[in-house]
This record gives C-alpha cells, structure tokens and sequence, in this order.
C-alpha cells in the first residue's frame, strides 16, 4: 500500500510539472498548449544529446537543455501563436497539436525510434522505511516540484513581471495601451512554458526512458490535471496531479491495469459533472 | 557397343540438363528490367521502432543483392509505403503499394496491420510475406499468405513448458502489454499452463503507453509469485525490468525475444538485466559465427539500430525469393508454389520449412543473460519440424 502511495505520488508529480508549464501560457495567453508533451520529449532528448552522446557533465548537460528549451520556446511562439494572434483560439490550439506531431516526426529523424535512458542528476541508495523503497530519483522529482511551484507562485503574485503576464492575459490590448511590453512578457512566458516541460522531460527520461512518442499520453494527462485543479490554478494543478497519479496507481494494482488511461479521463469527467470549474477553480462572472 | 550406347545416353543426359538450365535461366530473364517489391511497415509512430526492424532487413538484403548484379542481372527496386501506427494507415499503405502492381509485397510483424491488409493483397494475387506474430495471421485462409517469423502460438506453448519444466517453477505471474501482441500471447500462455497443470498467481498487463508499471509489479509480488512471464516489446520491458530492480523485486522472469533484444540490454545495468531469460525467433548477436556477427555489425552501422530477430527473418526472406525467382522466374503463381513447396531453405540462422498453413519459421532460440550479455542456451524446434 505505502508503495502504491510513493510511486502514485511520483507520477502524480510528473503530470503536475507538466501541467504547471501549461498554465504558465495558458496563464498569459489564454491558450492551452497541446504540445506541451512533445516540449518535454525534447527537452529529455537534449538532455540525452548532451550527457549521453556528448559525455557532458550531467549539471553542465541540463544547463544547456534549459537554455535550448528557452529557445525552442520562443521559436515556437513564432511560429504557432505570433501568426494566429487574434484568430479565434480554437485555430491556435489545433496548430499547437499539429505542431505537436510535427516535433515527434522530427524527433524520430534526428534521435530514431530508440528508446533512450538518461542517467539520473542523483546517485545514491533509496530509502527503505517499513518495506516503502523510496528512490534518490523519486525524491528529486518531489523536491523539483515543490520548488517550481513556489518559483512560479511567486513570479505570479510577488514580482511586477507576474502583474504584467496577468494584466497581458486579462486584455492584450488595454495592456498593450498602457505600455506594458506584451510581446515580450508573451515570450518569457513561451520561454519559461517551454523550460518547465523540458525540466520535466529531464526527470521522466532516467525513470521511463525517452523516445519519440513519449510525449503524447504526457501532454495529455497535464492537461487533465490542469482540468481537475481548476484550469488556472496553480496548487490546484499539483494536487489534481497528484489525485490522478494515486488514481491511475491504485486502478491499474486493485481493479484493471487495462482502464489505467481511462482512469483519467472518468475523473475528469466526474470532477467536472461535480465541480464545474474544477476542484479549485475561482468563480468568474462575465457581463452580458 | 556399350559405349556407343554410353556416350549416346551421357549425350542425352547432358542435353537434358542444359535445356534445364536455360529453361531456368530463360524464366529469370523473362523478368522486367526492374523487379518491382513493395514493403509496407511502421516507420513513424509508436510502432517506429518495430516497424524499421522490416525496412532494415528487407532494405538490407536488396541493397547487396542490387550491388552483386541484382537476380539473373535485373535490379530489385523496393517500394516502401509508411504505415503509421494505425490499421487504416496500413490499409491505405497497401493500396497504394498495390497499385504499383509489385511483383512480391512486404507486410510488418504488426498483426492488426497485416490483418487489415490480407484480402486487399490476397485479391491482387501477389505473394505477400510477413513477420506478423499472431498465430492466426497464417489462418486467414489466403494463400499468397507466408509468414517468415516465429509466432505467438509457439512461443505461447514453449515459454510455460520451459519455465515449469527446466526452471521448476511452479506460480509464475504473467505480465503482457495489452494489444493484440501481448494479450493473444497471454491467452495461450495461460492455456499452456493450464495444461500443465500449473495455475498463475496473478495475472496482469499493462497500456503500450503505459511507463509506470509498479501497480502491477506490486500486485505480482503480492501475489506470491516465484517467478514471471513477461510479453512485451523492447521499451516496455526494458522498463519492466528496471522498475522490477528499482522495487527490489527478485523473480525468475522468462519472456519473449525483447528480453534479449539490444535495444533492451542498452537501458538496463548489468544487475537488472541478469539472469533473464527468453524464448523467441533467433537474435544474431549471440552467434559464434564471424559471418554472422559482421553482418549484424553492418547493419547497425548503417542504421544506427541493432539488428533483431525480425531483421534476420526478413533479410532471409528476401534471399530466398531471390533463389526462387533465379529457379522460376517472376511468374507469382509460381513463386507463390514454390514458397508452399519450402524445404530446408538455409538463411543465417535457421532453416525454413513451409507448413500447410504458410509458416515457414519453426526454429526458436533459448537465451539467457549474463549480465547484459544474452547468451544461447541452444535452439529449439516446434514439436513435428
């Protein structure tokens, strides 16, 4: 039992650090992002690029994917917002899943169909208390969430940077009146959106290798539990993340492995069926 | 007087034969300039990784034989159609790989693609070779239809008997990715121990997507299992594996060729990997032949990929219908009669013998790795071949 809890919560946090680089864009630009597991992906094969293949120090290996996600972030943003802006949201959204299997396609012709460990940034025994193994990895995984989450609650409420994204979000053209840099603040926004699932892709691959595909199903459950916590909501996402990772653990061990994908999406359905806005989602009343 | 009649019947005799040899080599050059092959297989999505393992083999093989002087001096040109992941991609795939009208056509291992692409290739009537692992693939009742590879329902019927026979183990827990693959395998492995007698402790499976697979290893522990049968493919048991080290869950785990697989070995330590067993089509890595061993050397050099077991069964499938066109010709009536007539035909590592079905694989491998690595412990052979 007390294993299911660990590994659930572990996976559970990795659909959150997913989820957290969602809401980051979502949070500016009022767009969910549909290839934010093919980001991650990426970020897991730079990072394999660079401590697999390069040999680099595993410090010196996700330094540079975070510089690289930085970039791909921006250049995703020309591409896939920058020439829809205005358009109606739904065309942006499916031309971040296009743009999604472009990014695996392409991953397939540079890194090939083999799936790929990346050594861990942690080395050490795991923890054994009462049968629990609990692994250094695990225990990372646990930590960068927690630090992520309280970097990007900060950035949001304490830094004159998160007014300016949430003032951005609110009306992109009052912002743009009033002299806030929007271009920029959407960038940074990419930017960061794009470092988080590249964060994330770094953890993924020593537990569940990286290939190709991986982000699919990833990006998918992020968005989940972005649906869960109350689209918007930061802590919301972690502990929706972390409600699914149990669920999905405890399904797939006391009722059918077979359903493990479908576990997620009854929740969600059942969630919204039960709270419409999620399970912490703010009321919002519009004028008509 | 005797030798009059000698000379006369040695002249008859070497007449005979001539006239055998250049009907042969008239049938061959009947060929058109360029002999048209088609392949169908995965070469983006998530069945990539397999589905390459057919290009690589076939592609390989026609690359040599092109730069030997092709089949009685006419090239080979090969073409190749994606299928993608999904069954109506396949579909679509062998239409267009149809309508070039080839004179032999590839499909992949995967069976739901090969499945929905028989009667579009069986109406065309061209030979149709696949390495597609579900026992009834060959029972579709076409008979352009040959399979190349081992099946799921040898390795259903041989893993139980090994497992319970020669390891002595008696409550295996059985673990399969749930698809077409994994589960037909998991069926029969369940039947085969039905039949000796031997019940499952647990019995689970887990989504091709799935990456965390502690629930059910948990649930195999749990269960008291004293070892396990695990179906996969590369990725995932690799993963399986690893998690099964990370949990410090110790069984005997025998399973199918994937526990061997390169692609496998390269993700796990020494540790993880040791000890695991497997029963599937032959992998060339752990032959003691040089030849062998260069082959499967060039051709990771040239796609950066091991060569499997899958890609030994279709570089021989393409050497054995070149033997077949250089002695019949490309007439595909013909060579459809002579793939049924299969007998003994050598390729790199086994011998092919068609059955009535159209299966021409009927020789395993059993592996066991030593650390990370897999070595033969000897072949083995479907009861009746």
């Amino acid at each position: 039992m007390g294993q299911l809890v660990v590994n659930g919560l572990a996976l559970g946090s990795i659909y959150a650090l997913v989820a957290l680089g969602l809401l980051l864009i979502f949070n500016t630009v009022q767009i969910v992002n549909f290839a934010q597991g093919q980001l991650l992906m990426l970020g897991a094969f730079i990072g394999i690029t660079g401590a697999v293949t390069h040999e680099l120090p595993i410090a010196l290996a996700w330094a540079a994917t975070i510089v690289a996600m930085a970039l791909i972030g921006i250049v995703f943003m020309l591409l896939v917002y920058f020439p829809l802006r205005g358009r109606p949201p739904f065309l942006v959204i499916l031309t971040t899943i296009a743009m999604g299997i472009v990014l695996e396609n392409l991953a397939l012709i540079i890194w090939g169909p083999l799936p790929v460990s990346l050594p861990s940034p942690v080395r050490g025994p795991p923890l054994r208390f009462a049968g629990v193994v609990i692994s250094m990895h695990q225990l990372t995984i646990f930590c960068t969430l927690a630090v992520i989450l309280l970097l990007q609650f900060l950035l949001l409420t304490k830094t004159r940077f998160g007014i300016l994204m949430q003032a951005t979000a609110q009306d992109l053209h009052t912002a743009r009146l009033v002299g806030i840099p929007v271009n920029r603040t959407i960038a940074v926004a990419f930017a960061l959106g794009s470092v988080l699932s590249g964060i994330a892709g770094l953890l993924v691959a020593p537990i569940f290798l990286a290939e190709p595909t991986m982000g699919g199903s990833l990006g998918l459950k992020g968005f989940v539990v972005s649906v869960i916590g109350g689209f918007g909501n930061l802590p919301g996402a972690v502990i929706g993340g972390m409600f699914l990772g149990l669920i999905e653990t405890f399904g797939a061990r006391y009722i059918s492995s077979n359903f493990r994908d479908a576990y997620a999406f009854i929740v969600m359905i059942a969630v919204l069926v039960a709270w419409p806005r999620g399970l912490f989602g703010e009321k919002t009343s519009e004028k008509v | 007087m005797y030798r009059k009649k000698f000379l006369l019947a040695g002249t008859a005799a070497a007449c005979l034969l001539m006239s055998a040899i250049q009907q042969s080599k008239a049938d061959a050059a009947a060929c058109p300039a360029e002999i048209p092959f088609g392949l169908t297989t995965a070469l983006t999505g998530n069945l990539a990784l397999l589905g390459t393992q057919a290009r690589n083999g076939v592609e390989f093989a026609v690359d040599e034989i092109n730069a030997g002087g092709g089949i009685a001096g006419k090239k080979i040109t090969l073409k190749t159609e994606d299928t993608g992941a999904s069954s109506t991609d396949a579909l679509n795939a062998m239409n267009r790989v149809v309508e070039g009208k080839p004179l032999i056509i590839f499909g992949s291992m995967i069976s739901p693609h090969v499945f929905a692409q028989t009667e579009s290739v069986t109406k065309s009537e061209t030979p149709f070779l696949v390495g597609a692992t579900n026992a009834k693939v060959t029972a579709q009742g076409s008979k352009w239809l040959f399979r190349t590879h081992v099946h799921d329902g040898q390795l259903a019927a041989l893993i139980p008997e090994y497992l319970v026979k020669s390891l002595n183990k008696t409550k295996p827990g059985i673990m399969a990715v749930a698809d077409d693959y994994g589960l037909g395998a998991s069926k029969g492995i369940q039947a085969a121990l039905t039949g000796l007698n031997v019940t499952p402790a647990a019995v689970t499976s887990y989504a091709p997507s799935d990456k965390d697979m502690s629930a059910q290893l948990l649930q195999i522990k749990d269960s008291g299992a004293d070892s396990l049968i695990l179906f996969g493919r590369p990725a995932d048991v690799a993963l399986v594996m690893k998690q099964m080290g990370d949990l410090g869950i110790k069984l005997t785990t025998i399973g199918n060729a994937s526990m061997v697989a390169q692609t496998t070995l390269n993700n796990l330590s020494a540790a993880e990997a040791d000890g695991g067993y497997a029963i599937g089509g032959m992998i060339p890595q752990t032959s003691a032949d040089a030849k062998i061993l260069d082959w499967a050397k060039r051709v990771q050099d040239k796609y950066k990929v091991p060569a499997d077991n899958f890609t030994v069964s279709y570089y021989d499938t393409v050497y054995m219908l070149k033997s077949i066109i250089e002695k019949v010709g490309c007439d595909k009536a013909a060579i459809r009669d002579a793939l049924t007539a299969t007998k003994d035909w050598q390729g790199l590592l086994i011998s092919y013998q068609a059955d009535a079905a159209g299966d021409l694989a009927h020789m395993l491998g059993i592996y066991r790795n030593k650390g990370k690595t897999p070595e033969l412990i000897g072949p083995i052979k479907e009861s009746g071949f």
